[in-house]
């Protein structure tokens, strides 16, 4: 896999101290750099670091001592550690330092398509950009080579197409060096201040220079896939990088036009960023017009001389949004042969195409998870709140209504900071409940919380914790207290940060006990609520389905549906019971199906009522009336509010359990309020 | 080594065993072509989302199946094989856990014959669930598919790839399913 590839790189070039914060399609980096240096004596130190920013602080300031350095991290995460990068460029390092930023186009897994290189650019580091697993393990060497050579951090920048692909390797002995830490006090340069930093620029210009000079004079940095013609010029010559340029010749393999057979000179450069000035020139010098092949932003486009003779995104010839396929490949390239009038042997045949649609398919949290529950309960219990949320698995409460913003790490604290003082500025009380998953939290939850706290907000935070970062693969989160390489680390206590973080309401709840869940939520709302309230934190805990199944169920039960009856709409009966008038029933209506007439009279539209019985439920004077059926009234409340992937449509109407799927969690039983859910009697799993 | 020139797609959902097919095939193919290409998906479409892999076996620079290009399209579950047709190329094989081909309209039906696509629709969920095995339904498709030659391998050569791929604890539950899958 590129992960593992990039990872065995860095052992084989012996890399020293090694940090990440996980996030797709980087996080198999530094597990693999665990693993291959166990080959190793000392092994490399490693640390799952609790955000980007601080996995590059320590990876650099690392660096400083001589040591050869890395970190792993998304390309999102390079924003978040974006600061120290910036400065790193102008002080640069000693030991060799690799900033790995995965690229995700597409994008797959992430919030934006944003391109690493762009970033590398804006920075002033040396980035590289390999083309297959095997191409980045190579150019971890070459990246440490270049960063000790100029003493400059670099960046590699694989995309996701790398990371995910697999490819037999044959290993290299890993490299072991001799590095004791030598850190030589020199406050000038580690300290400098911004008077010296114009001199640092300065400096950091004229590397940049020589740098592009140097890269420029590499033919393994400069691939030449196909030359260049002997005499005259070339209509159409090829720029590329990356995926990118391994897409491209396959898909010109396919059109009839192998780059071995040297029709279209092809030119491949392994760092875009500084351009390499020489190659590139002499393919312009060489060639009518140039098609500019890059994944995701047009960099070696913006970079490359002569631009108007640059067939590219800016052109429009490259779609400027979206991952580029090979499908979408050889639409560009058949477009720009035919426009520099190059015929194409052998074009695209018209691939099947049936009418038949694939079914939609959502993602969705796991049968059985807590987080669920979690959501469930806050749509029951604030019917008219906002649920500001965070990147994570519990980002898919979305299925459930319960999540409203998802933007960036940590945000759904600071959002709900915001949101909730936004209508109390009115003088409204509206319910607001952010939801943040325990790694999220640690990552930058804490810093916005304190803000929160400090600012005096009022609002409730849902901390999702399932003591592990389950989206990108159970990696542990510091309150585990264990370490990515086994070193010993130290447990933290949630709640006692919570509480340092100046929150007095704070309390732990098992999502699975719905009782307790919903007393929890309702005393923290009640404290948020009042003018002398502050920030209520609900810890809600249970192990991960994914990651501990026998712990989070402990005893699986086989659940069923018991039967299926239609639908009845509940009476409303103020003379047995008078209407307090207090507006829940008409709040918490999915439907829409009740409406205030005039005080203490609720009418109910029997039409659009789906019987699912939640104003029965809620209302506190017994006014409204509807028995539970004891069979399922096909309602739809469980799949909208709960959205259990082992809840599927019956061929009765209603909903059936999938025991394919189902996970014996038995939550389900619980928030029908028919009882048409109920266990099967006898446990299914001792 | 057979100069093996071979592009594939597997299809399926989160959870069914997408990544084990493939890297099942990958390892055959690495044994008799060599250089083998995969590509994987991770993160979020693991969640009960469509999973899809790619491999290209023989002289390819990138892991990604262009669409009309795949020599086999090997689905977990029906729906999957719909999304990913477009793969096929003339000629090739498509194989499909499930009972029949009343998944697809006749028109589709009539487009893959007119392709000259050849299919295999086998119940391997039932299969493995009678063997004792529910979650071996994508080992038992592999099987069937060598079986009926939807696969440029032979079952022993697909078998040593399972034995390099299964965990030590799996594999004998692996051998008797593949044993009752292949009969």
């Amino acid at each position: 896999m590129g992960n593992e590839a990039i990872g065995r790189g860095l052992v084989e070039a012996g890399v020293q101290v090694m940090t990440a914060y996980p996030g797709t399609p980087s996080s198999e980096i530094l597990p693999a750099v665990v693993r291959f240096g166990r080959e190793v004596d000392p092994p490399p130190y490693c640390e799952w670091s609790v955000n980007e920013k601080v996995a590059v602080e320590v990876a650099l300031s690392a660096a400083y001592t001589g040591k050869r350095t890395a970190c792993a991290m998304k390309q999102v995460g390079l924003n978040v550690a974006l600061d120290p990068v910036m400065s790193a460029a102008y002080i640069g390092v000693v030991g060799g330092f690799i900033i790995v930023s995965a690229d995700d186009p597409g994008p797959h897994s992430s919030q934006t398509e944003q391109d690493s290189r762009l970033l590398a650019h804006f920075a002033k580091l040396p980035v590289f950009d390999p083309d297959s697993p095997a191409h980045a393990r190579d150019l971890v060497a070459e990246a440490f080579r270049l960063s000790e050579r100029f003493a400059t951090p670099v960046i590699l920048r694989p995309s996701l197409r790398v990371c995910h692909a697999r490819q037999n390797l044959r290993l290299r002995k890993p490299r072991v060096l001799e590095r004791p830490a030598r850190f030589v006090r020199d406050p000038f340069r580690w300290a400098a201040i911004p008077k010296m930093r114009l001199a640092l620029h300065q400096a950091l210009n004229r590397r940049l220079e020589a740098i592009a000079r140097h890269l420029g004079r590499s033919k393994r940095l400069n691939l030449w896939h196909a030359p260049l013609p002997p005499r005259g010029k070339a209509r159409l010559g090829i720029l590329a990088s990356g995926i990118a340029a391994a897409l491209a010749r396959d898909v010109l393999a396919e059109l009839g036009l192998p780059v071995e057979g040297g029709r279209i000179p092809f030119l491949q450069v392994a760092v875009p960023y500084p351009l390499p000035q020489g190659p590139v020139e002499e393919l312009l010098a060489g060639c009518q017009r140039i098609l500019v092949l890059e994944e995701t932003e047009p960099v070696l486009e913006l970079l490359a001389p002569e631009r108007h003779k640059l067939w590219g995104r800016l052109s429009g010839h490259v779609p400027s949004a979206g991952e580029l396929t090979p499908e979408r490949l050889a639409a560009v390239l058949e477009r720009a042969l035919g426009e520099a009038r190059l015929k194409v042997p052998r074009p695209r045949a018209k691939p099947i195409s049936v009418p038949d649609q694939a079914p939609l398919r959502r993602p969705n949290l796991c049968p059985g998870c807590a987080h669920r529950m979690v959501f469930y309960a806050l749509r029951r219990l604030f019917p008219d709140g906002i649920y500001p949320s965070d990147i994570g698995c519990y980002t898919l409460g979305l299925n459930q209504g319960a999540v409203d913003t998802c933007h960036d790490m940590g945000a759904a604290v600071n959002f709900a900071a915001a949101l909730s003082r936004a209508y109390q500025m009115d003088g409204v009380e509206r319910p607001v409940v952010a939801t943040i998953g325990d790694s999220t939290f640690y990552h930058s939850g804490t810093t916005g919380l304190i803000n929160a706290v400090y600012n005096g907000a009022r609002f409730v935070l849902v901390i999702l914790d399932n003591e592990t970062t389950s989206m990108t693969g159970m990696q542990p989160t510091p309150e585990s207290g264990l370490t990515a390489d086994g070193h010993p680390g130290r447990a933290v206590d949630l709640m006692a940060l919570i509480r340092g973080c100046g929150v007095e309401q704070v309390e732990e709840v098992d999502p699975y006990d719905l009782a307790g869940l919903f007393k929890a939520l309702r005393r923290a709302r009640r404290y948020a609520a009042k003018p002398e309230g502050s920030v209520a934190v609900v810890v809600a805990r249970h192990a991960c389905v994914a990651q501990r199944p026998r712990e989070a169920i402990p005893r699986p039960v086989r659940v069923e549906v018991c039967g299926y009856a239609p639908a009845t709409a509940p009476r409303f009966d103020p003379r047995a019971h008078a209407c307090a008038d207090c507006g829940r029933c008409v709040e918490i209506c999915p439907a829409e199906a009740l409406r205030r007439v005039r005080k203490g009279r609720i009418r109910v539209d029997a039409t659009a009522c789906t019987g699912c019985r939640l104003c029965v439920e809620v209302c506190p004077t017994g006014t409204l009336v509807l028995e539970p059926a004891g069979a399922c009234v096909d309602c739809g409340l469980c799949r909208s509010w709960f959205n259990c992937p082992a809840l599927v449509s019956s061929p009765e109407g209603g909903v059936a359990v999938d025991q394919k799927w189902c996970a014996g969690c038995g939550l389900c039983v619980e928030i029908c309020l028919h009882g048409a859910i109920r266990e099967a009697g006898q446990e299914v799993r001792a | 080594m057979r100069r093996l020139t071979w592009q594939a797609v597997v299809a399926g959902v989160g959870g069914q065993g997408v990544l084990f097919v493939t890297r099942v095939l990958a390892g055959a193919a690495a044994r008799t072509s060599g250089r083998v290409l995969v590509s994987e998906v991770h993160g979020m479409a693991q969640r009960g989302g469509a999973v899809v892999s790619h491999l290209k076996a023989g002289p390819f620079a990138a892991p990604l199946v262009s669409p009309g290009r795949a020599e086999c399209v090997l689905a977990l579950e029906p729906g999957e094989a719909v999304r990913n047709l477009a793969f096929l190329a003339p000629g090739a094989a498509l194989v499909v856990d499930a009972p029949g081909p009343e998944f697809l309209s006749p028109r589709a039906r009539r487009v893959l014959a007119r392709r000259g696509v050849r299919t295999l629709f086998h119940d391997a969920t039932t299969l493995a669930r009678e063997a004792g095995a529910p979650r071996g339904a994508n080992l038992a498709l592999v099987a069937a598919a060598a079986r009926e030659g939807m696969l440029p391998f032979s079952p022993a050569e697909l078998w040593r790839a399972v034995e390099a791929v299964t965990p030590p604890a799996r594999l004998e539950a692996n051998r008797r399913l593949w044993q009752a899958a292949l009969a």
